[in-house]
């Protein structure tokens, strides 16, 4: 035990811990967007499976991840546009549509992949995108190559959290944003357009959404394949609610669920003979128990999951 | 008023499959294959001989199972996203049963492993029902993740413990339910679903606690201050939502599978919440869009091999189904659009009281 438990295993843990938490951050930031619109998004899974498909197929074809993760941000948008049209426009249940927009996006991702590579084929490889040490601060011993030797996408998604934190507390339009998902009638009276907020916080939820499911097939593994996402929309989902609805408590969450699923990794190097899938539910586990023992009541926009049809009194 | 919601109701599904075959018909030409080609294969693969027919029967039943899960769970106003899991902890009890159990055989071992379907069902689906009402948590996320906890659960019991020879898989069941047509798979199960069907039906629409249950779910508040205990009704329509859908791996297993392997239930909760959703949260309906999902997916196989279209053609379609459906129903919800519909109807009543007056 001695053997295993030296700083290598915990340097590799926590590099581990924080490539993992990477797609559960950026998605959960996400829903975070859309929900501070009021806008509830249970249609993450989906999105990140089309956003893996569309980003796989263009680093397969031109050789770049970079260009894969921009197609999975387009191509997540493109799908969750869907989603607005209907939620916003047309007035359907968020829950009920976030539903649909999970069966059919995997649905379609799932087909382009059999009629791009055909019924019976063999597994597809693309390029990983590769790591881009920071200068300098990589070199520090220990903590460098933990914290300092990532994707561009990972340093990026990271500092979307004091982005955000800062646009949704310090700056009018953030203000603004956040008022649709609190009280749309009020947003309205002061002249905020709440239908077009609440497109653009779907058009951004889809975006980063569609990113978070490109990070899996361009940064993680190098491939595509159904089910591919495994649910970490729906933990992601799960992290905003236990992050109380701000970025620095979403961080927290996600690293937390990138911490659970890096260890049951580890463990899974570790020990062979312990049968994997008792391993494998430890990420779903610890989200039910975290949720159980600290999860709230009641918090988040006052608005959220709401239609808002602006002839109605 | 009534008769045309009704008439809503029956026509929005409707319309969205014919949108949906017509959509699935541009991909195929996109892909550039020929779309009466390709249907006529999938019709004929879902009713082109008696083994075909009671083959989409014997399709249909797991998807009717978790399609009247959701929908009772919805009925009270609550999500059971968690019907795959309930479905799997069915199987995986009555297996467990099956292999525990000596002394009992023929009929009264299938009833004792059916009965254990339903409770470990119940039981998976009390789980976000009690962490509902008592920590307020977000039944869609419970739900979920016990889906893949008791995937991964069946998954080490096929593996390990009750794994049977080289191939990852269970031993079969020792009594089976039994066949009711002859020269197809076509089981009893299919009966039990159907007699549940019209139970839920019943019980929804003609009995006391049916519209207490529905009360709840249509207005929590109001139902709170007719005294009705909103809480109690939660849970409640979670366990017997659980609990249907368990009884439906149970009978999926005696059944059709017979024995637990890799993909066993896969995919049946979420299809069961299309189905529910798609059938206008009506028992009835859930059965006839449960029947017409086993029809495609019957017909995918034959459609793959006649015409060269791969089977997610027909994935596509089902999908397009629920996002056309939902859409659809909300779009008739609309204000404007209830508006304009009330404007036709009166419109109509007064030109028919004009022709009326000059009679």
């Amino acid at each position: 035990m001695e053997a295993v438990l030296n700083v290598t295993f915990f340097q590799e843990l926590l590099l581990s811990t924080i490539r993992m938490a990477t797609p559960i951050l950026i998605v959960a930031l996400a829903e975070l967007y859309s929900e501070r619109a009021g806008q509830v998004n249970i249609g993450l899974d989906g999105i990140m499976a089309f956003g893996a498909l569309v980003g796989f197929l263009t680093s397969y074809i031109t050789g770049s991840p970079y260009l894969g993760i921009l197609a999975g941000a387009v191509g997540g948008l493109l799908i969750n546009m869907v989603y607005a049209f209907c939620t916003i426009t047309l007035g359907a249940e968020q829950i009920v549509y976030g539903m649909a927009i999970n069966i059919f996006a995997p649905a379609l991702a799932s087909f382009i992949y059999k009629i791009y590579f055909g019924i019976s084929s063999t597994l597809a490889q693309a390029t990983l995108m590769k790591v881009m040490p920071i200068p300098f601060l990589s070199k520090i011993p220990v903590l460098g190559p933990v914290l300092f030797n990532h994707t561009i996408i990972v340093y990026l998604t990271y500092l979307l959290v004091p982005f955000t934190y800062l646009f949704f507390t310090k700056t009018k339009p953030g203000l603004n944003y956040r008022a649709v998902g609190e009280y749309p009638k009020a947003a309205e009276s002061l002249g905020i357009n709440v239908v077009r907020q609440k497109y653009i916080a779907s058009m951004i939820c889809g975006a980063l959404a569609g990113i978070g499911g490109a990070y899996l097939t361009t940064c993680y593994i190098s491939t595509y394949s159904d089910g591919v996402v495994s649910g970490r929309g729906f933990i992601a989902l799960s992290a905003v609610i236990f992050g109380r609805w701000m970025p620095g408590g979403v961080l927290l969450a996600a690293l937390l669920f990138g911490f659970t699923d890096a260890l049951q990794l580890r463990f899974q190097v570790m020990s062979s003979a312990t049968p994997y899938q008792l391993l494998a539910m430890i990420p779903y586990l610890s989200t039910l128990f975290v949720l159980a023992f600290l999860g709230i009541k009641k918090a988040g926009p006052k608005a959220n999951g709401k239609p808002y049809f602006r002839e109605e009194r | 008023m009534k008769l045309k919601n009704t008439l809503i109701k029956i026509l929005v599904p409707i319309l969205s499959v014919i949108c949906s075959f017509l959509v699935g018909a541009i991909m195929i030409t996109f892909i550039g294959g020929n779309p009466a080609d390709a249907y006529k294969f999938l019709f004929r693969g879902a009713f082109g001989s008696t083994a075909n027919i009671g083959e989409t029967i014997v399709k249909s039943v797991p998807l009717i199972f978790t399609g009247l899960a959701a929908t009772f769970a919805y009925k009270c106003g609550v999500f059971n996203l968690g019907a795959e899991g309930q479905f799997t902890m069915g199987a995986v009890t009555s297996i467990w049963i099956s292999t525990v159990v000596t002394g009992i055989t023929g009929i009264p071992l299938l009833i004792l492993s059916l009965t254990g379907g339903i409770i470990a069902g119940g039981i998976w689906g009390a789980i976000p029902g009690i962490l509902k009402i008592t920590r307020g948590l977000n039944e869609i996320i419970v739900s979920i993740m016990l889906n893949y906890v008791a995937v991964l659960f069946m998954g080490y019991l096929y593996s390990s413990p009750l794994r049977e020879g080289s191939v990852p898989q269970t031993a079969a069941v020792a009594v089976k339910l039994g066949r009711i047509m002859n020269g197809t798979r076509v089981h009893a199960g299919i009966i039990i679903a159907l007699i549940i069907a019209v139970g839920i039906y019943y019980f929804l629409f003609f009995t006391a606690g049916g519209f207490k249950l529905r009360a709840v779910g249509l207005n929590q508040t109001a139902a709170r201050f007719n005294g009705y205990s909103v809480k109690k009704f939660i849970l409640l329509s979670f366990i017997i939502s659980g609990a249907i859908a368990g009884l439906g791996g149970s009978v999926e297993l005696h059944g059709t599978q017979f024995r637990l392997m890799s993909g066993f239930g896969a995919g049946y909760g979420f299809d069961g919440v299309a189905i529910a959703l798609i059938g206008q949260l009506n028992p009835i309906g859930t059965v006839l869009v449960a029947y017409l999902f086993a029809v495609l997916r019957a017909g995918a196989t034959t459609m793959q091999v006649g015409s060269g279209m791969p089977t997610s053609v027909v994935d596509i379609i089902q999908a397009l189904i629920i996002v056309f459906a939902v859409a659809g129903s909300a779009f008739t919800n609309l204000p404007k659009t209830r508006q304009f519909l009330s404007n036709m109807l009166s419109k109509q009543n007064r030109k028919e009281k004009e022709e009326w007056k000059q009679c």
